[in-house]
């Protein structure tokens, strides 16, 4: 049973869980929305300064200065507002499931190493590229509110440990079973270079237990992986006469890997780190794509000369609040205690430079937020500040990963015939004061609740502002948690 | 299959790093010229000209474009040659097997490290960088010139034969210990082997398997030459190459060792598979076999006089180096400590106290020898035309406790020099304070909901050098 949906103003409507159990009585949310009066980034061309979106069913319907509000749709005055394509969050670990149960908050739900192992594998936890995102994705219900409360609303996603990580999924950041969330499967392998933990002289574990054994695994799998190749190969050629070789799930997943047709994703921050995962891309023909990046900078002509491009951490670091309270450096209360070295000051000073560095050696850059949702609007100003131009910074949260991606016929942009994921703003993102209010993800709305500070720590039910909706003095909850 | 060397040779080419064009000339005038291998020539004159020693002679003329340093009162010596170091890495051991020899101390290579700088002004100019001694067969090495600024690739000594570690002993042994037993849980497993007898038999295993790998090889090739089709070729097997290569001789071994009857051993297994070990390091007790280990064709490099620190370290003496050279075995002296690396000189000089080597026998365990050991010999190691510039300029004889080095140079590039570290400091000291008094390095106001965060870099990056 539907309400019929009208013109704002008149309908007024409840919270509804779109479970299945509970269609026949729960009213449906609208699923037409016109977003009027706003000024519009649609990264595809020139903004609008005052116009109007309208998005029906999951997908952008119509965009321009000129639109009209279709009659059933629901209205949401924009003005005061910008309206971006939603934010993109260029790597990560949303939606594993994680160890502690899901308490909102910076960090998301995600971010925990998963400890999935694939059956039938010939090579051991950690090691088997066989793994992929879409099948071990089980995210708590709090998982995307950090997330989405920054105006991201899609992320690539893959487990944080391990050396062979497995494919990774673009999902979209809703609160909904996992095959509603997956806009794209299999978008790159991705090779982290850290065990975690044990290592070193009688390392904990077994082997690889240090950052040495740890390439030499690497090589090892890649070669067996160009053995399994030719194997196969000569076995397809003429199998008779030809002792069967095995069925190897983990090489056979390597296969567009050493083929150059499927990415790598290579974490990477330090300089003499990016060099390293460049050569191993280099002796492999791999593509490669570096994650972190945070001294990319300082190769950029390296990174263009490998045609990579950077999933750059936008998580700049902070000097610390260290004061007394916490057992500093030297422990001394009080007094500074040992000055920091000059590398560290210089990086602090530095990275945000990087992204406009980069873009000016023609690297193609897309953002990460580095799990620090709460301070993302903030590192996307510093990134600025630091020297990218506006239009660049936001292209490096929408578009850009779109297009490495994969998806930048249907994602990353204010088009028609798009998703409808949507970022608004009130003000203006670069601009500090600029709030993110609500986003659209597959079409539905999220709303943000004004930012939790210790003062005004907002009661969750609160109306995120009067000019967000025409139902006056409702209490409106489109999309509630559970 | 190619040398280790090659590969990096032919990555650096595609990496784009262009061969660095050579140092400008210098002319050094007046020095005291301890060319080590050619005894000590006063008051003489060294142009150091296209990264090489271009000429030794007195009055010689300063071509265009060359810097001119009086030496007057100053000693010239080779640089110093460090053959077991573990400076400048990201990783030391991979002990979680007994043998390791796919793993190469050249991926984990930190040019960062600012103890190079340290030993650049302690006069040490190469480094044999080591696999520690966690298990028998330990990993590949990196012999590096020591260019602080450059990249790793760029430190690679060009052309250094490639090496391996081995190690016998305690170190090996006692891996197991200190395993915590929980009861009910998986327990630890031990890593084979316990024993100085476990420890000969890895080897004899490894290299069986490894001439079993070679011959794999070699059938695939005698197959491939013979025309046969559809041929694969059989899997690379990383572990086994390199100990493949010790046996063909194109890789060197050098082997911690302390006792005498495990250098034995190990002598007698590598005459048994038909290699020479290149080096036994520490080799505290060398003294003891010392014809054996000339007879083998062995070097050593070894502690002037540090000993006692285990029981396999407990019978040494300060004539160790005396009594190996006097029977004609190779030996040098080295570090194993950032910080007795950069007085490698010093160390030299005890050898004149015991066991009377003359001044040049004591600085050829730092230099020539060492180069040797490395098979650099040719190229490094001495002051003679036509080896690399890599040359240090002392205010005094470097065997007297009172002198340093005021320059260094590698390829006759100055990569240290005390008149231009101290013009430094000023300029860093204002550097540091604008940098501290920039936004990002300030403390943050409590206002920000006192989030300030601290400088953790992404959880994946671990391998940051943390000093």
């Amino acid at each position: 049973m539907h309400l019929p949906v009208r013109l704002a103003g008149v309908a007024l409507l409840v919270a509804a869980v779109a479970t299945p159990g509970a269609a026949q009585h729960a009213p449906v949310p609208p699923s037409t929305w016109a977003i009027t009066g706003a000024r519009i980034e649609p990264v595809s061309g020139p903004a609008i300064a005052k116009g109007t979106i309208v998005i029906r069913d999951g997908l952008i319907v119509a965009v321009g200065a000129n639109v009209a509000a279709p009659a059933d749709a629901r209205l949401i005055d924009g003005s005061g507002m910008t309206v971006y394509p939603g934010l993109i969050d260029a790597a990560g670990s949303l939606g594993f499931p994680s160890g502690n149960a899901g308490g909102g908050g910076g960090g998301g739900g995600g971010g925990a190493a998963s400890r999935a192992t694939a059956p039938n594998s010939n090579y051991g936890p950690g090691m088997q590229a066989e793994l992929r995102a879409v099948d071990q994705l089980d995210p708590s219900a709090t998982a995307f509110t950090a997330a989405r409360g920054a105006g991201v609303t899609a992320a690539l996603t893959a487990p944080a440990a391990g050396i062979f990580r497995g494919t990774s999924a673009l999902i979209a950041l809703r609160d909904a079973p996992v095959g509603e969330l997956v806009i794209r499967d299999g978008i790159a392998q991705h090779i982290g270079f850290s065990r975690g933990g044990g290592g070193g002289f009688g390392g904990g574990g077994g082997y690889p237990g240090s950052l040495m054994g740890v390439f030499a695994q690497l090589r090892q799998e890649l070669l067996d992986a160009q053995h399994y190749r030719d194997l196969q190969a000569a076995y397809a050629r003429n199998p008779r006469g030809m002792v069967r070789p095995d069925h190897d799930p983990t090489l056979a997943a390597l296969q567009p890997v050493i083929a150059g047709t499927q990415p790598v994703v290579l974490f990477a921050n330090s300089e003499r780190e990016i060099i390293r995962a460049l050569d191993l891309a280099a002796e492999f023909g791999l593509r490669p794509i570096i994650a972190g990046g945070t001294e990319a900078w300082k190769v950029a002509d390296r990174i263009k000369a490998a045609n990579a491009p950077v999933l750059l951490s936008i998580d700049f670091p902070r000097k610390s609040a260290g004061g007394g309270a916490a057992a500093g450096r030297g422990g001394r209360s009080g007094a500074d205690s040992t000055p920091e070295p000059l590398r560290v000051l210089r990086d602090r000073v530095d990275q945000p430079k990087g992204a406009g560095r980069l873009a000016a050696a023609g690297v193609r850059v897309a953002f990460v937020s580095g799990n620090d949702y709460g301070e993302l609007p903030a590192n996307l100003r510093r990134a600025v500040e630091g020297g990218l131009d506006k239009a660049a910074a936001l292209r490096a949260m929408t578009l850009e990963p779109a297009t490495l991606f994969g998806v930048a016929d249907r994602l990353g942009t204010i088009e028609a015939g798009k998703i409808a994921n949507l970022t608004l703003v009130t003000g203006d993102l670069f601009e500090a004061g600029g709030k993110v209010s609500q986003v659209f993800i597959d079409g539905e709305r999220y709303e943000i609740p004004a930012a939790a500070t210790p003062a005004a720590q907002a009661p969750r039910r609160a109306p995120a502002s009067a000019e967000d909706d025409q139902a006056a003095g409702t209490d409106d909850h489109d999309h509630p948690a559970r | 299959m190619k040398t280790l060397a090659t590969l990096v040779a032919s990555l650096v080419v595609a990496s784009g790093v262009a061969a660095q064009a050579p140092a400008p000339p210098t002319l050094i005038t007046h020095a005291t010229v301890l060319t080590v291998t050619n005894g000590t020539l006063t008051d003489t004159d060294v142009l150091l000209q296209g990264g090489k020693i271009a000429a030794i002679g007195t009055g010689l003329r300063a071509p265009a474009g060359a810097t001119t340093i009086d030496a007057t009162g100053q000693y010239l010596m080779p640089g110093i040659i460090d053959p077991h170091s573990h400076m400048m890495s990201d990783a030391t051991n991979e002990g979680s097997l007994s043998v390791t020899s796919m793993v190469r101390i050249a991926d984990v290579l930190d040019p960062t490290d600012t103890h190079i700088y340290d030993a650049l002004a302690g006069g040490t100019t190469t480094l044999n960088i080591l696999h520690g001694s966690a298990n028998t067969i330990g990993g590949q090495n990196a012999v590096v010139k020591l260019k602080y600024g450059r990249t790793a690739a760029e430190m690679l000594f060009p052309g250094a034969p490639p090496g391996i570690k081995f190690a016998l002993g305690e170190n090996v042994t006692r891996k197991n210990s200190g395993r915590v037993i929980v009861v009910g849980q998986p327990q630890p497993q031990p890593r084979y082997p316990s024993s100085r007898m476990g420890q000969e038999e890895v080897l004899r295993d490894a290299f069986t398997r490894a001439i079993d790998y070679r011959r794999s090889w070699e059938d695939y090739r005698a197959r491939v030459a013979k025309g046969e089709k559809n041929l694969v070729a059989p899997r690379r097997d990383l572990e086994l190459e390199p100990l493949v290569e010790v046996l063909e001789g194109t890789r060197l071994v050098h082997a911690h060792s302390y006792r005498a009857d495990e250098m034995l051993m190990l002598l007698e297994l590598a005459d048994e598979f038909g290699f020479t070990v290149q080096t036994l390091q520490h080799a505290l007790e060398a003294y003891k076999i010392a014809p054996e280990i000339a007879r083998h064709g062995a070097g050593i490099s070894t502690f002037a006089d540090m000993w006692g620190y285990k029981i396999e370290a407990y019978d040494a003496i300060p004539y160790n180096v005396a009594v190996t050279m006097r029977a004609g075995v190779l030996s040098t002296i080295n570090s194993d400590d950032d910080g007795r690396a950069r007085r490698l000189n010093i160390d030299a000089a005890k050898l004149v106290r015991y066991g009377g080597l003359t001044d040049d026998e004591a600085l050829a365990t730092i230099t020539i020898n060492g180069a040797k050991q490395l098979g650099v010999g040719d190229r490094v190691g001495s002051i003679e035309v036509g080896k690399d510039a890599d040359v240090v300029l002392w205010n005094g004889h470097p065997l007297s406790v009172y002198s340093h080095p005021l320059t260094t140079f590698i390829d006759g590039e100055i990569f240290f020099d005390v008149e231009r570290d101290k013009a430094k400091r000023a300029a860093l000291e204002a550097e540091r304070a604008e940098l501290e008094a920039a936004e990002p390095n300030k403390v943050p106001t409590p206002s920000r909901g006192g989030a300030g965060r601290g400088a953790t870099p992404p959880a994946d990056s671990t391998w940051e050098s943390r000093r």
